[in-house]
């Protein structure tokens, strides 16, 4: 396993944050602005600042074909930025919600994105070409609480939804003129807006924090704020799904997780640290951490020690050694954990943002 | 016309700014009866506890105190009233009380790693919270005042009742749940406080 590769960006958390397809650009969310970095050398310099939302920016995301940037936040809008030879240039879209927006992601087809609010709603945004703006439909029903985060199936009609109702829902975002009618699947034939095609609890029902598709888009898990990662198995539709399979760590809650191929899962949280989980229909399991115990380079394994110094610390802190340092390449809890390199639904590198001010690119 | 003189005396006062707009939204979580979002509990009644706690009883009384533990975990009063859990409370205590320091962690890591074992822990150790809350821990459903003496500001509730002699069996109470406490998050991890905090389903 190659050693994961560490930006410190600043010391600030790190709401969201997205690389574009060719990951020379890195978009942070970063208080009330997005700032960009780009790659230089082995380094990411600060390239550009989007300023456009007058509150805590929650969402970022880069569209990988076109390049659009969406970002979301607390102000209740979302602008979308169009790439132009003389920088950004944002459109501000109409979600018509009286809450934060929470979290934001670009459909696959990239025609529409979605973002979560404390509205108790959803808005799917998609562009109407007469009147030249982006414009929103709103997935209500049955939302009783915050969305916390939001993953869209492969079809990008079918969207899965997180929600501190405790509540795990996939939704169809369907929108005539915008999508292609999506094939059958496990979630259902005919899918017009607003079909709640499933709606998951577990036992202890904490806040969901993740929601995600396998790359097959057959099956969904979800992480909630009881440590625990649920996955579900639907069998077809208005029909109870063939399994449900839950895993209560002995961890901290996961924030965030992707899938790797259909029988593996990495999630991340407040542990600071990637854990793996591996399993089918049949079962899932916690097999171990991404992180490698013992790396040399910690700070404060290689300082010369001498007699004087000893005392010195001892005097100053009442301890010789300093352990103000976790043992984890993040020094915070994760909050984005994102696909940055992979092909058919495989990973082979993600990257992890935190409250550390960290972005951190890891080998699976 | 600027629209500021159109401001009357009420709303330059910041009374508005007191108002609950989530109770005038009839969609709004204030108006909706959370309950609804989960699946029904079975209700206990009193008799069904009482009958449980007579059996977990007659095993304590055979020697068999993990059996003793698992009957009460495995039935836990979810949906009941006070006195019914407070029993049910009263009888984990007992059983917790009664098995030794050193039988601790084998028969909670047994218990764990059977199936189904982590939501037994998960169980036990919201009832361990509710009994370090209730502050009474002291067998033979023996109700100290303790538990409804509201805190004092100074924060020291506890000299109140100094004089009684429960003051003492708390105390031992106490450390019995907060050793099992200890052995619990050894075993099932800080999941099971987390856990604890999240679950819908009280003790």
């Amino acid at each position: 396993m190659a050693s994961p590769e560490v930006h410190h960006l600043f010391h600030r958390p790190i709401a969201d944050h997205s690389f574009s397809a060719d990951r020379q650009t890195l978009a942070v969310a970063k208080d009330t602005s997005v700032e960009l970095y780009g790659k230089a050398g082995n380094a990411f310099k600060l390239k550009d600042e989007l300023k456009g939302h007058d509150k805590t920016v929650t969402g970022v995301d880069i569209a990988p074909q076109s390049g659009r940037i969406v970002t979301c936040s607390q102000d209740r809008n979302a602008l979308v930025w169009e790439p132009s030879p003389t920088g950004y240039k944002p459109t501000l879209v109409l979600l018509r919600i009286a809450r934060a927006a929470t979290f934001v992601r670009w459909s696959p087809s990239e025609t529409k994105f979605a973002v979560g609010s404390g509205d108790r709603v959803i808005a799917i945004c998609y562009f109407e070409e007469e009147n030249d703006w982006w414009v929103s439909k709103h997935l209500k029903k049955p939302i009783r609480s915050t969305i916390t985060t939001v993953n869209w199936h492969p079809n990008s009609v079918l969207l899965a939804a997180g929600s501190t109702d405790a509540h795990a829902r996939v939704f169809s975002s369907f929108i005539k003129g915008v999508d292609a009618r999506p094939e059958p699947s496990v979630w259902g034939e005919r899918l017009p807006f607003n079909t709640v095609c499933g709606e998951y609890l577990n036992n202890s029902a904490g806040w969901v924090h993740s929601v995600a598709f396998s790359p097959s888009g057959n099956a969904l898990a979800f992480a909630a704020h009881d440590s625990s990662i649920t996955v579900v198995y639907p069998s077809g539709p208005e029909q109870p799904p063939q399994a449900v399979v839950s895993v209560s760590t002995q961890l901290l809650p996961f924030m965030s997780m992707v899938w790797n191929g259909e029988d593996e899962i990495i999630a991340a949280g407040y542990d600071c640290e990637a854990f793996r989980f591996q399993g089918n229909a049949s079962g899932w399991q916690l097999t171990g951490t991404l992180e490698a115990k013992g790396r040399p380079g910690l700070s404060g394994d290689a300082r010369e020690e001498s007699a004087l110094n000893m005392f010195k610390q001892m005097d100053l802190k009442g301890k010789v050694k300093d352990d103000t340092q976790l043992k984890t390449v993040h020094q915070n809890t994760i909050t984005t954990l994102r696909v940055y390199e992979g092909r058919n639904g495989s990973v082979s590198k993600f990257s992890t943002s935190g409250v550390d001010g960290r972005v951190v690119v890891w080998s699976t | 016309m600027s629209i500021i003189q159109q401001h009357t005396a009420s709303s330059l006062s910041d009374a508005w700014r007191t108002i609950n707009i989530d109770a005038l939204d009839p969609d709004s979580s204030q108006n909706f009866d959370t309950s609804t979002l989960h699946p029904p509990l079975p209700e206990a009644s009193e008799a069904d506890v009482r009958a449980l706690n007579g059996q977990v009883r007659q095993l304590l009384r055979g020697g068999d105190s993990e059996g003793a533990l698992r009957g009460c975990l495995e039935n836990p009063i979810y949906n009941g009233s006070e006195v019914a859990k407070d029993a049910h409370l009263q009888t984990v205590i007992e059983v917790l009380q009664s098995i030794k320091a050193s039988e601790m962690t084998p028969m909670l890591q047994r218990i764990y790693d059977s199936n189904g074992g982590s939501e037994l822990v998960d169980v036990l150790m919201k009832y361990l919270y509710k009994g370090m809350a209730g502050g009474s821990a002291s067998s033979g459903g023996l109700r100290t005042p303790t538990r409804n003496l509201t805190p004092q500001a100074t924060g020291f509730s506890q000299i109140g009742n100094r004089p009684g002699s429960t003051n003492e069996s708390t105390g031992a109470g106490m450390s019995v749940l907060l050793s099992w406490h200890e052995k619990v998050v050894d075993v099932a991890g800080l999941g099971s406080i987390q856990r604890c905090m999240t679950d819908w389903r009280k003790v």
